[in-house]
């Protein structure tokens, strides 16, 4: 196929998948379905975002955390002053989310490897202090939300979120697909391969892995932003759980970093497993399953579930011709 | 075919096991609930969870709630409020449980509480902390002693002022139950006209506390209120007894998480002498009332097995408890029908092991049962002192009481 139908094919798959998902929301009446999909969607946006930076450019970030909680209290801090709707909620923690990105960038892309990877968790530390210390929103102590009243055509907020969810993750898959194919994608690609090497045949490093970076942290908080409608509830311990961080990490891994299917493929599964296994075995065994399956890919797959499936993929991601 | 012939076998073990007793030709009543299992909170959750599970195995012994057996569907939530929304959801919509009790602590419980307003359940509430106030849920009902928001600090500070106290320090974590109690410390202490003269908030996490115990003690306060997690709180024990904390001070302690708990207990041992805090049960004469007894003697077995505090003060009983006051009211209305299981809930004062329970209009304790004990004569490296009466003196409230403070803290630190 060629790059145009490529495109077609997608565009096509988006819609059947928003169609799919509207319908959804309008025909089942339980609502269980909605909770649970609706934190797997908001993994596998996360994860497709955290892939911008950590799989297209190889800079580890462990600072998920922090940009999905400052997308949380953005929200907080925005309704609560306001009452804002959620849309406004979400662009201005997309907006927040990015100047962050952009601030945090500059302090610390020229940082490489480990080092990069400890400022972010430090990132994370700080954010979550200074909203503990914030009266406004809760402070230490949390604070409670009372959603607005739904809009048509939804007839629970829950369902609402979950449309809205979807939405993020086909604007955060569009946006990846688009930094994939594009010059920017191929420069990101040269810089993880080697950097200095890039950087001497005149690709702009530091400036793309900046926009990178912005995009990412714009998106992570856009994520995070329904979380606290979705919750009716935040509060910093919660909002800023490592557990973000970790499973982003995680479902890139095992879906594969080179692709933007890989994220999406790789949260499927374990955003999946792990609704699964909190209503089923609900112990500390799932934590241990959990880990098992990451100790598996890491051996088994290094490559992830797209280098298994597609050995085209695992040269490309091997940066191998 | 085989999967039948397996089915039918199953199914005809299961009639034969039940015999022809009443039990097994009704489905069970299922009560919901998530439980912190794992993470921060799963020491008290498990041994929440023990409370209940001792509960169930009681009321099915007698022949379950009308005439149907008890089955309890239990989640873990990681200690996290991200876990209760879709485990609620699944409890309500897809298991469709007939009672749903909540999770140990507030922060799993606060994302559930718009979610059983909106659909009109009753929540039986288990040791969380005003959680309530903001929602105005009329069905909703709280194991906790807790009562009244501000009744913990004015507790400790009547006993305080009583001991002579005039100005008061505070010193509490950055932490959500920590700060909700200093917010009330505040408050009552303003109302009162008592100047506070430290404010101290650290961050969770912190382990050296001789510098803030220095400050502390400069500050020259009559009265310490401590608000802390159980790492903290074993961190300002050992400063204070490393530092002193002057002869000033009539009297401390008043919100430590963590002594509550027999690990942490016998870990600081004499440490504790002294020491003012809040509690929920504690094995004084006044604490005992109809199956109390017989409970902890069944939870000291199972303990073990289960692997949560040996113990089991704090939540346990409580969590029985919880089961009692479901089952008089099922009893009584010979229904489930929530709306009038509440109203009974509401109306009626409840008999349970912890004494007895009777709920304000907003679903907590018309008056407080919060303890506040001093320790005493505590030995080092001792579980077992802890079982019997008189290290743990109740001071507050005035008919569970069996001692009067000493004070100042230092003389009853000997």
């Amino acid at each position: 196929m060629n790059k145009r139908s490529h495109s077609i094919a997608f565009w096509a798959g988006v819609a059947v998948f928003l169609v799919a998902v509207l319908s959804m929301t309008q025909i089942v009446r339980n609502e269980y379905p909605f909770f649970a999909g609706y934190v797997i969607l908001q993994f596998i946006a996360l994860a497709v975002a955290w892939t911008i930076l950590g799989g297209y450019a190889g800079y580890v970030n462990f600072g998920t955390n922090a940009f999905f909680g400052v997308g949380v209290y953005t929200a907080v801090a925005l309704f609560k002053a306001t009452g804002a709707p959620l849309v406004v909620q979400i662009a201005a923690a997309a907006v927040v989310g990015m100047l962050l990105g952009f601030g945090v960038g500059l302090l610390t892309l020229r940082m490489r490897g480990i080092f990069f990877s400890i400022a972010t968790i430090a990132l994370a530390i700080i954010i979550e202090t200074f909203v503990m210390n914030w009266r406004f929103v809760g402070g230490a102590a949390g604070i409670q939300l009372q959603r607005p009243p739904v809009m048509a055509p939804f007839d629970s907020y829950v369902k609402m979120l979950f449309f809205v969810q979807a939405i993020l993750v086909v604007i955060a898959v569009g946006i990846a697909r688009y930094i994939q194919n594009s010059r920017m994608g191929r420069g990101l690609q040269a810089l993880r391969d080697d950097e200095l090497a890039a950087e001497c045949t005149g690709v702009p490093t530091l400036k793309l892995k900046l926009v990178a970076c912005m995009i990412s942290g714009a998106l992570m908080s856009a994520v995070g932003a329904p979380a606290a409608m979705y919750l009716q509830y935040a509060d910093p311990s919660s909002a800023f759980n490592l557990t973000y961080s970790v499973s982003a990490l995680a479902m890139s891994l095992i879906g594969g970093t080179a692709h933007w299917i890989g994220p999406v493929l790789g949260a499927i599964l374990l955003g999946s497993t792990q609704q699964f296994l909190a209503v089923t075995i609900s112990s500390e065994v799932n934590v241990l399953v959990l880990g098992i399956m990451l100790v598996l890919f890491v051996v088994g797959a290094p490559k992830g579930i797209i280098g298994l499936l597609r050995p085209r993929y695992r040269l490309r991601a091997g940066g191998k011709q | 075919m085989k999967r039948r012939t397996f089915l039918g076998g199953a199914m005809a073990v299961a009639v034969v096991g039940h015999g022809s007793s009443a039990l097994a030709q009704q489905p069970p009543i299922k009560i919901g609930m998530s439980m912190p299992q794992t993470g921060g909170l799963a020491g008290g959750g498990k041994a929440s969870l023990l409370g209940i599970e001792i509960w169930r195995d009681d009321i099915n012994a007698k022949g379950g709630l009308l005439g149907r057996k008890v089955e309890l569907v239990v989640y873990d939530d990681k200690s996290s409020a991200s876990e209760t929304p879709a485990i609620y959801a699944k409890l309500v919509d897809v298991d469709k449980v007939d009672l749903l009790f909540a999770p140990y602590a507030t922060v799993p419980t606060a994302p559930i509480m718009p979610f059983v307003k909106q659909r009109g359940l009753l929540l039986m509430g288990n040791f969380s902390f005003q959680v309530n106030s903001k929602v105005g849920h009329d069905m909703w009902f709280n194991n906790a002693p807790w009562g009244p928001a501000d009744s913990w600090a004015a507790s400790f500070l009547d006993l305080a002022q009583k001991a002579g106290g005039k100005n008061m320090a505070l010193l509490t974590a950055d932490q959500e139950f920590a700060q909700n109690l200093a917010l009330t410390a505040r408050d009552v202490a303003k109302k009162r006209n008592i100047p506070v003269v430290f404010d101290q908030v650290y961050p969770p996490n912190t382990v050296e506390f001789a510098s803030i115990i220095r400050a502390l003690k400069a500050a020259k306060p009559d009265i310490v209120y401590v608000a802390s997690y159980p790492p903290d709180s074993a961190g300002i024990l050992r400063a204070v007894n490393e530092i002193g904390i002057g002869d000033d001070v009539k009297i401390f302690g008043g919100g430590m998480v963590g002594l509550q708990f027999a690990a942490v207990m016998s870990n600081l041992g004499s440490l504790l002498n002294g020491v003012v805090n809040y509690n929920t049960w504690l094995p004084e004469k006044s604490m005992y009332f109809d199956g109390t007894k017989e409970f902890f003697d069944k939870y000291t077995k199972r303990a073990i097995e289960a692997k949560v505090d040996p113990l089991g003060y704090y939540l346990a009983p409580f969590g029985y408890a919880m089961g009692e006051m479901v089952a008089a009211a099922v009893n009584s209305t010979k229904s489930l029908d929530q709306k009038g299981i509440a109203k009974y809930l509401r109306e009626n004062e409840h008999k349970t092991i912890v004494g007895p329970i009777a709920f304000a209009a907003d679903g907590e304790r018309k008056e407080t049962a919060t303890l506040q004990a001093q320790f005493r004569g505590v030995k080092d490296k001792d579980i077992e002192q802890f079982r019997s009466s008189g290290k743990q003196v109740i001071l507050f409230p005035d008919k569970l009481k069996t001692g009067d403070l000493i004070s100042p803290f230092e003389a009853a630190r000997k």
